[in-house]
C-alpha cells in the first residue's frame, strides 16, 4: 500500500490563520485546567507550527504524518485518562483534533471547520462556569472567530483586520435579538440525557464528606462562590447565626471524620420550633450532591431528600446551577433519639490514648448536666493555649492526642472533631456538621453570597430532653491566639470568611463594585441561565398564549425572526454615505456651492475644465477658481503635491459666489 | 436569497451539538449559545444578500471562437455607489475558470475575462454569468445571475483531410495592398491577439517596440470556390468542418475564395473580414 504523497502547500493569508488560531488559543483558554498539559502544550506547538510553516510557504506535513501523531495522541490521552471517553479525556481528543486540523489547515473549508471546532470549544467553555464574565468571555471568542472567518472571505485587498472584527461584532449585535428571541419563544425539550457531565474528581470542588485535618482550611483561600441565598419574606438572620448546614458525620476516628453506616429515618427530627425562615437558594454546580440550608431546614425541595442527621442530599449530582426554596427554624426540639443513633453518636475510635480518656472523664466529673460537660469542654479550649491557625502543620500518627496536649494548632475541622470526638469520650452522643458559616450581605441585591471560603465544621451533641445541640468549639479560642489574618473570622457579626477577602477589601469602594459586579451576575444566573422549560410555561402563560399549539408558537416566533432579519435587510440598504477623503469631500462641496450659484459640473467634466468653465463665469473670481482646481489636481496628480491645508485654505477664501454668472455658456 | 452550502452542514452540526447539550443537560447556557450563534448566521445569509446586491456586470463584445475551443467572455465590473461587493467569484458555467474579485470599490471598474467551452457551432446570445460569494461567514452562498446581452459565433470545428480544391485557372489577377504572405516586404502594422505568431517582427520586440506584424506585398494566388456539394459523401457537420478548414487554409495562403453553400453564396474574396463572414456563415447554416 503506498500513501499519498502529495503534501498540501502551507500558503495562506497569514491575518486569518492568525485570527482563527487567536480565537482557538482563547476558546481553549478556560480548558487548561480540564486537560492534561501536556495537550495544551501541543495546541501550542501546532499554532506555533502552522504559523511558521505559513510563513516560510511551507507544505503542510503529510498524511501519515498526521496519521501517526493522531495515534500517538489517542494514546497518551488513554494513558493520562485511563480511557478516550469521559469529560476531560474527550475534551482533551478534542483540542488533539483541533491541533491536528490546523496543521492541514489551507483550504475554504478547513477554516469554516475550524471556526466551527472553536465555537464548540467556547460551549466546552460553558460547561464549567456560566457566570457572566465567562459569557462575555466567550462573546469575545466568537468575535475574534467569526473575525477571523470574515477575514479569511475577504481574501486579499484593501482591508484591515481591524474592519472584519468589526463587521463580526456588527453581525454579533444584530443577532442579540434574535437569539434572545429564540431564547425567549422557542419551545423547549428536555431529552433524556445520554450522559451526565460526571462528578469528575476535577469538577468537584468545596465542601466534601469526609472531613480530616486540612480538609476546611484547604478552602479558606477559595473565593470561589458556594451558592446565593435570598430571604423572600425578609427574615435574614445575622451574619454570625448563619450555619449553613451540610452534611452531617458520624463516624469519627481521631481527626479523620466521615459519614459511617447508613442509619435510620430519624423519627422526630424535623420537630423544630423557632421563627421560619424562607430561602431561595442558588447552588452553583459542585459535582457534589449536597444542599445547604440554615440549621435546621424543615421541608426538602422536590429533587432533595434527608438524610440521617436532618441535612439534604439531592437526588442527582449537581452539576448545573441548583435553584430551589427552603425553609428552616432555629430550634431543635427532638425529643428521642433513635437506638441506631445513639449507637453511631457514641461510637468511639478503636484506639483512644489514656490522657484523652483522662480528659474526657475530666469534663464529665461533677458535671451535672449535659450542658455542664460541653461548657467544661469548651472551657478546656479555652484556657489552654490552642492557637487557630490556617497553617497547623501536618498531623502524623496519634493526631488526635498531638493536637489536644502538644502543638494546640489548629483549624476548625481540627477543633469540631477533637471536640466531637471527647464528648463521646465523655459518654455525650456527638457528631459533626459540616457546611458554611456567615455569608457576605449584599444590600445591592438584597442577598448573602456564600464563598468556599466560608466553609466551616462544626459540632452537635445530644442533651437529653432538649434535643441536638449546636456547638461550635472554635468560638471558644480566646481571641489573642487566633493567628493574624484570622481575627476577624471569629469576631462576632463579622463575616466568616473576611480573612479570606482581607486583601480584597482594600477599599470600600472595590467592594461595592464587587458586590454590584457580584448582584449582576446573580441576576443574570437567575433571570437568563436559569430560563427553563417551566418558566418559559409560565411566560407564555402570561402572555396569554399559554394555550397555543407549539406550531403555533414556533411559527409566530419564526414570522418574529423574519421581522428582525428584513429589519437587518433594511439598514443594510440605508443610504449610503460618501466617505472620501479631506480632499475629495472639499471638492465635492465647492462643486456643490458652483451649482448653487448655477455652474454645475458635467459628469465627464475634469477639474481643470471645469473651474476653468467657471473662472469663465465669475470672471472677478477667476484666479481664486483657477487656483483651487490646480490645487486640487495638484493634490491628486503631482508627484509632490501641495499641503491640504493650502487647499483647505483656498476653500474658505472663496467669496460667495452671485447667482448670476456671467454667461455659463460663454466659450463652450 | 443566499442558500446554505455544505459548510453549513457543518454548522447544522455543531448547532445540533448545542441544542442537544442545552436540552440534556438542562443547560441554559448551551441553549443561550447555540440560539447565539445560530442567529449570527442567520443575519450573516442577510449580509450575504448585501453584499451582492450592488454588483453591476457589464460584459464586452464576445470574440467567435471554433467549436471546440473557449469562449472568452469579457467582463466588466463595478458596484453601486454604497456598496462594496466583497470576495466575489463570476463564472460562466465554467468553476475552473472563474474570475475572483476581493472587493469591487464603487466606481473602479475591474475588468476580467470568464471562459467556458464551446460545444456546439451556432449563434448564440445571453450567456449565463453566475456572481457567487461565500462572503462575510462562508455558511450561505450569496448567488445572483446575469444575462449578457452579447451574441457570438461559434464556427465549426476546422478538421477535415480533404486538401483545398484546385484554384481556378482563370483569374490570376495581381491584387495590390499588404498581406500576410507575399514575396516583397510591405511594411508593419500593430499585431492583433489570435494572429499568427509567425509573422510577428521579433526583432523590434526585443527592442522594447510593441508587438508588430510584418507584412508583404505580393502576387496573391488563385481564386477558388470552397464548394458544400464537393464534399457529396459527408454528413453535414464534417462537411462544415471541413469546410471551414478551407476557409482557414484560404485564408492563410492568401487565396481568392468564395462560399457554395445550399442556399447561401458568398462572392470569392480575400481579407480577414471575408473569412469571417464565411464562418459565419458556416456557424449558422442550416440545410434549407
Amino acid at each position: 500500500m503506498t500513501w499519498p504523497r502529495t503534501r498540501r502547500p502551507g500558503a495562506v493569508e497569514m491575518a486569518p490563520l492568525a485570527g482563527v488560531c487567536a480565537g482557538l488559543a482563547l476558546a481553549a483558554g478556560p480548558l487548561v485546567d480540564r486537560i492534561a498539559a501536556w495537550v495544551t502544550a501541543l495546541l501550542a506547538v501546532a499554532i506555533v507550527v502552522r504559523l511558521v510553516l505559513n510563513h516560510r510557504s511551507q507544505r503542510l506535513p503529510s498524511l501519515p504524518t498526521k496519521l501517526l501523531l493522531l495515534a500517538a495522541g489517542a494514546m497518551g490521552v488513554a494513558a493520562t485518562f485511563g480511557s478516550v471517553v469521559g469529560v476531560e479525556a474527550g475534551l482533551s481528543m478534542m483540542l488533539l483534533l483541533v491541533s491536528l486540523k490546523l496543521l492541514e489547515t489551507n483550504s475554504v473549508r478547513d477554516f469554516q471547520v475550524l471556526t466551527l471546532l472553536g465555537f464548540f470549544l467556547a460551549l466546552c467553555d460553558l460547561f464549567f462556569s456560566q457566570d457572566l464574565l465567562m459569557w462575555l468571555y466567550v462573546a469575545l471568542v466568537l468575535v475574534v472567530l467569526t473575525g477571523g472567518l470574515v477575514r479569511f472571505h475577504r481574501r486579499a485587498g484593501a482591508c484591515s483586520y481591524a474592519r472584519a472584527v468589526r463587521l463580526a461584532f456588527t453581525l454579533l449585535l444584530q443577532a442579540l435579538p434574535i437569539a434572545a428571541l429564540l431564547f425567549l419563544f422557542l419551545p423547549r425539550s428536555s431529552v433524556a440525557p445520554p450522559f451526565r457531565l460526571a462528578p469528575s474528581p476535577l469538577a468537584s470542588q468545596g465542601i466534601s464528606d469526609r472531613l480530616a485535618p486540612g480538609s476546611v482550611a484547604s478552602l479558606a483561600a477559595n473565593d470561589a462562590i458556594a451558592f446565593r441565598a435570598q430571604f423572600p419574606d425578609g427574615t435574614r438572620p445575622d451574619t454570625a447565626d448563619m450555619y449553613w448546614r451540610g452534611p452531617v458525620l458520624w463516624r469519627g476516628d481521631g481527626l479523620q471524620w466521615g459519614q459511617g453506616n447508613r442509619l435510620s429515618e430519624e423519627a422526630g427530627a424535623r420537630r423544630l420550633a423557632g421563627s421560619a425562615m424562607r430561602q431561595s437558594i442558588s447552588l452553583l454546580p459542585s459535582g457534589g450532591q449536597f444542599l445547604f440550608a440554615l440549621d435546621r431546614p424543615e421541608s426538602a425541595p422536590p429533587s432533595a431528600a434527608f438524610q440521617a442527621g436532618g441535612w439534604l442530599q439531592n437526588a442527582r449530582p449537581i452539576v448545573n446551577t441548583l435553584h430551589y426554596e427552603v425553609t428552616s427554624r432555629p430550634e431543635n426540639r427532638q425529643t428521642a433519639l433513635p437506638p441506631d443513633h445513639l449507637q453511631a453518636a457514641l461510637a468511639l475510635p478503636p484506639r483512644l490514648s489514656p490522657e484523652a480518656w483522662a480528659l474526657a472523664a475530666s469534663w464529665r466529673n461533677g458535671a451535672p448536666t449535659g450542658r455542664a460537660i460541653v461548657a467544661n469542654g469548651l472551657r478546656y479550649f479555652h484556657n489552654q493555649p490552642f492557637t487557630y491557625t490556617l497553617t497547623p502543620g501536618a498531623y502524623g500518627e496519634n493526631a488526635l492526642d498531638e493536637f489536644l496536649f502538644r502543638r494546640r494548632a489548629g483549624f476548625c475541622e481540627h477543633y469540631a472533631a477533637a471536640f466531637a470526638t471527647l464528648m463521646r469520650a465523655a459518654k455525650m452522643p456527638a457528631r459533626i456538621v459540616v457546611g458554611y458559616r456567615g455569608g457576605e450581605y449584599n444590600a445591592l441585591g438584597d442577598y448573602v453570597i456564600v464563598r468556599q471560603a466560608d466553609a466551616h465544621a462544626w459540632c452537635e451533641v445530644w442533651i437529653a430532653g432538649s434535643g441536638w445541640l449546636r456547638v461550635d468549639p472554635t468560638e471558644a479560642i480566646a481571641p489573642e491566639r487566633v493567628s493574624a489574618g484570622l481575627a476577624p473570622r471569629l469576631q462576632a457579626g463579622a463575616p466568616h470568611s473576611t480573612a479570606a477577602r482581607g486583601v480584597r477589601m482594600r477599599g470600600n469602594l472595590a467592594r461595592q463594585a464587587g458586590l454590584a459586579w457580584d448582584s449582576i451576575n446573580y441576576h443574570w444566573d437567575l433571570l437568563v441561565l436559569d430560563f427553563d422549560e417551566d418558566r418559559q410555561r409560565a411566560l407564555f402563560g402570561w402572555m396569554g398564549v399559554g394555550h397555543f399549539a407549539r406550531a403555533a408558537i414556533v411559527t409566530w416566533s419564526v414570522l418574529a425572526m423574519a421581522v428582525l432579519l428584513a429589519l437587518v435587510a433594511l439598514w443594510l440598504r440605508r443610504p449610503a454615505r460618501f466617505r472620501g477623503d479631506a480632499v475629495s469631500r472639499g471638492y465635492e462641496r465647492f462643486c456643490r456651492r458652483l451649482a448653487a450659484a448655477g455652474v454645475a459640473r458635467e459628469v465627464w467634466e475634469g477639474p481643470l475644465g471645469f473651474t476653468e468653465r467657471a473662472a469663465r463665469s465669475f470672471p472677478d473670481q477667476s484666479a481664486a477658481l483657477r487656483r483651487i482646481g490646480a490645487l486640487y489636481v495638484g493634490l491628486r496628480y503631482a508627484r509632490t503635491p501641495p499641503p491640504v491645508a493650502e487647499f483647505a485654505r483656498a476653500l474658505r477664501a472663496m467669496p460667495a459666489l452671485s447667482r448670476a454668472p456671467v454667461s455659463a455658456a460663454e466659450g463652450v | 436569497m443566499p442558500l446554505p452550502n455544505r459548510h453549513a452542514l457543518g454548522l447544522a452540526a455543531v448547532l445540533g451539538a448545542m441544542w442537544y447539550a442545552g436540552a440534556s443537560q438542562s443547560n441554559g447556557a448551551a441553549y443561550l449559545l447555540c440560539f447565539l450563534v445560530a442567529a449570527v448566521a442567520a443575519v450573516s445569509a442577510i449580509h450575504a444578500w448585501a453584499n451582492l446586491r450592488g454588483l453591476t456586470l457589464r460584459v464586452e463584445p464576445i470574440r467567435p471562437v471554433f467549436a471546440g475551443e473557449q469562449v472568452l467572455v469579457p467582463l466588466v465590473l463595478d458596484a453601486e455607489r454604497g456598496t462594496t461587493p466583497h470576495a466575489v467569484r463570476v463564472d460562466a458555467g465554467d468553476a475552473l475558470h472563474a474570475a475572483e474579485f476581493p472587493e469591487i470599490a464603487a466606481g473602479h471598474e475591474r475588468r476580467a475575462t470568464v471562459r467556458f467551452a464551446a460545444a456546439r457551432r451556432g449563434l448564440f446570445s445571453g450567456a449565463r454569468l453566475t456572481a457567487t460569494s461565500l462572503y462575510p461567514l462562508g455558511f450561505f452562498t450569496a448567488r445572483r445571475v446575469f444575462f449578457a446581452d452579447q451574441t457570438w459565433h461559434v464556427y465549426p470545428r476546422p478538421e477535415g483531410s480533404a486538401p483545398l480544391p484546385a484554384s481556378s485557372t482563370a483569374a490570376r489577377d495581381r491584387r495590390e495592398g499588404p498581406r500576410a504572405e507575399g514575396d516583397d516586404f510591405a511594411g508593419v502594422r500593430a499585431w492583433l491577439p489570435g494572429e499568427s505568431q509567425r509573422h510577428i517582427d521579433w526583432k523590434a520586440a526585443a527592442r522594447g517596440q510593441p508587438l508588430l506584424t510584418k507584412q508583404w506585398a505580393g502576387e496573391s494566388s488563385g481564386t477558388l470556390v470552397l464548394e458544400w456539394n464537393a464534399l457529396a459523401p459527408l454528413d453535414v457537420e464534417s462537411r462544415l468542418s471541413q469546410l471551414a478548414r478551407w476557409v482557414v487554409m484560404a485564408e492563410r495562403a492568401s487565396l481568392n475564395y468564395g462560399l457554395e453553400l445550399p442556399g447561401v453564396s458568398i462572392a470569392p474574396a480575400s481579407g480577414e473580414m471575408h473569412s469571417h463572414a464565411c464562418l459565419r456563415a458556416l456557424a449558422v447554416f442550416t440545410l434549407p
